[in-house]
């Protein structure tokens, strides 16, 4: 599908066709609402959510090369997007920066107080996510957000199979005790 | 025959090859609390679709998309790029008989409905004024079921409740033949989209989340799903909500 003409035209003072991108990056523009999507589902948070898909493009642009050709692009991306989120908790954490309680350990720190606030806006399915282990949350976000097959969120994960299902029932189970209470 | 969680999950995630989605398929039948399982983890998958589906329907920040060296939104017609990602994205998850029964969703209405009918019994949807509308059963479960609290026998399973962009109510729905998509207008439960059950029509199903119905839920949802609470609020008020 070619761009279209429109496409091309001047916005301020310089002129960028969508033609112009090379195929990485045009690939890199359509699978950027399902990175959202995902980094959503990582994250609980739209700032955050975005913030982070900024962190995993740049990474992304700079590693290009390690991208084979002809090998799934959102695959790559996911694990990208993951590491980076592992890499940002890490430093949060070190921070003292608390965010999530099971991710970040006790409750301290000055961020605590805003932190609470933001929780409280938090709907239903966030919170519920946010009370799961990292391990099983970004199963869930694989499989049941993303809807990729097993096999294909085991290998972004570098888990294998039976790790996976047993994380993922694991989760599942929790967000159903979470979101529909007895 | 036990059916471990691990097996139940990958049967509602269409995870199971033919022989074990049989086997499951034959222990729920025998075993409500089994049943009722099944239907929580399908709920969930709606659930987090409907939670976290808009997100990919959005407009891309154009910080994100100036990394890539695209164009700010503003500058381009926006409602092209977001529908084509929007397709796209419809068309990755749509694979294989997802695809088939999308495209036939509009046909299977009448072959539906025919089944039934030729069964002797009332169709679950004739048309009226020119619209396609639910009636007997379907029509009931649509007024009255809630999904938190699904009738022991009932014939149709109420899905999400939502709010469209029109303003209206609309439930989706499931029975062992058919499954849909109704919004009440004009005091009557209009029927959007049916298409063959998925469990019995699709050997690859996949994931309730990306169903053609639920798919379509999602393009046409105003706000998250109701909740529990606010589903009872609009069965308890015959559905006076919204616009009309």
């Amino acid at each position: 599908m070619g761009p279209s003409v429109s496409s091309q035209k001047t916005i301020g003072h310089k002129t960028i066709g969508v033609c112009r991108l090379q195929a990485f990056e045009r690939e890199l523009l359509t699978l950027l609402p399902r990175l959202r999507r995902f980094a959503r589902a990582l994250t609980r948070d739209g700032t955050d959510a975005d913030d982070l898909c900024q962190t995993a493009l740049e990474r992304a642009l700079k590693a290009r090369h390690q991208w084979l050709e002809g090998t799934r692009l959102d695959a790559w991306m996911y694990r990208i997007m993951r590491n980076c989120w592992i890499d940002e908790v890490r430093a949060r954490t070190r921070r003292g920066q608390t965010f999530v309680p099971e991710e970040a350990g006790a409750n301290v720190g000055v961020a605590a107080h805003e932190d609470i606030e933001r929780r409280a806006e938090l709907c239903d399915v966030d919170r519920a996510m946010e009370r799961l282990p990292a391990e099983q949350r970004e199963v869930i976000a694989l499989v049941l957000v993303e809807g990729l097959a097993y096999r294909e969120a085991a290998e972004i994960l570098d888990i294998p199979i039976g790790t996976l299902t047993s994380r993922l029932t694991r989760g599942r189970q929790a967000l159903v005790k979470l979101l529909e209470p007895a | 025959m036990s059916i471990d969680p691990e097996k139940l999950m990958a049967f509602v995630d269409g995870e199971l090859e033919e022989a074990d989605r049989r086997a499951v398929e034959r222990a729920i039948a025998d075993d409500l609390s089994l049943r009722a399982e099944v239907e929580r983890q399908r709920r969930l998958r709606a659930t987090l679709g409907g939670h976290y589906g808009p997100v990919a329907t959005q407009a891309v920040p154009d910080r994100l998309r100036a990394l890539l060296g695209a164009e700010p939104n503003a500058s381009i017609e926006h409602d092209k790029v977001a529908s084509l990602a929007e397709q796209r994205e419809r068309r990755r998850v749509l694979r294989g008989w997802h695809a088939i029964s999308a495209v036939a969703a509009s046909l299977v209405v009448g072959v539906v409905a025919g089944q039934l009918f030729l069964l002797g019994r009332t169709p679950p949807i004739a048309t009226s004024n020119g619209r396609l509308v639910a009636q007997d059963g379907l029509a009931d479960a649509l007024e009255t079921q809630l999904a938190s609290a699904p009738p022991a026998m009932a014939q149709t399973r109420i899905g999400l409740t939502f709010m469209d962009t029109q303003g209206r109510p609309c439930r989706t729905f499931e029975s062992r033949v058919f499954a849909g998509l109704a919004c009440r207008g004009d005091g009557r439960w209009q029927v959007v989209m049916a298409t063959a059950t998925e469990t019995a029509a699709q050997p690859i199903y996949r994931q309730a989340g990306s169903s053609p119905v639920m798919e379509t839920a999602q393009r046409m949802m105003a706000s998250e799903p109701f909740d529990a609470q606010a589903e009872r609020a609009a069965v308890q008020g015959a559905w006076k909500i919204g616009k009309r």
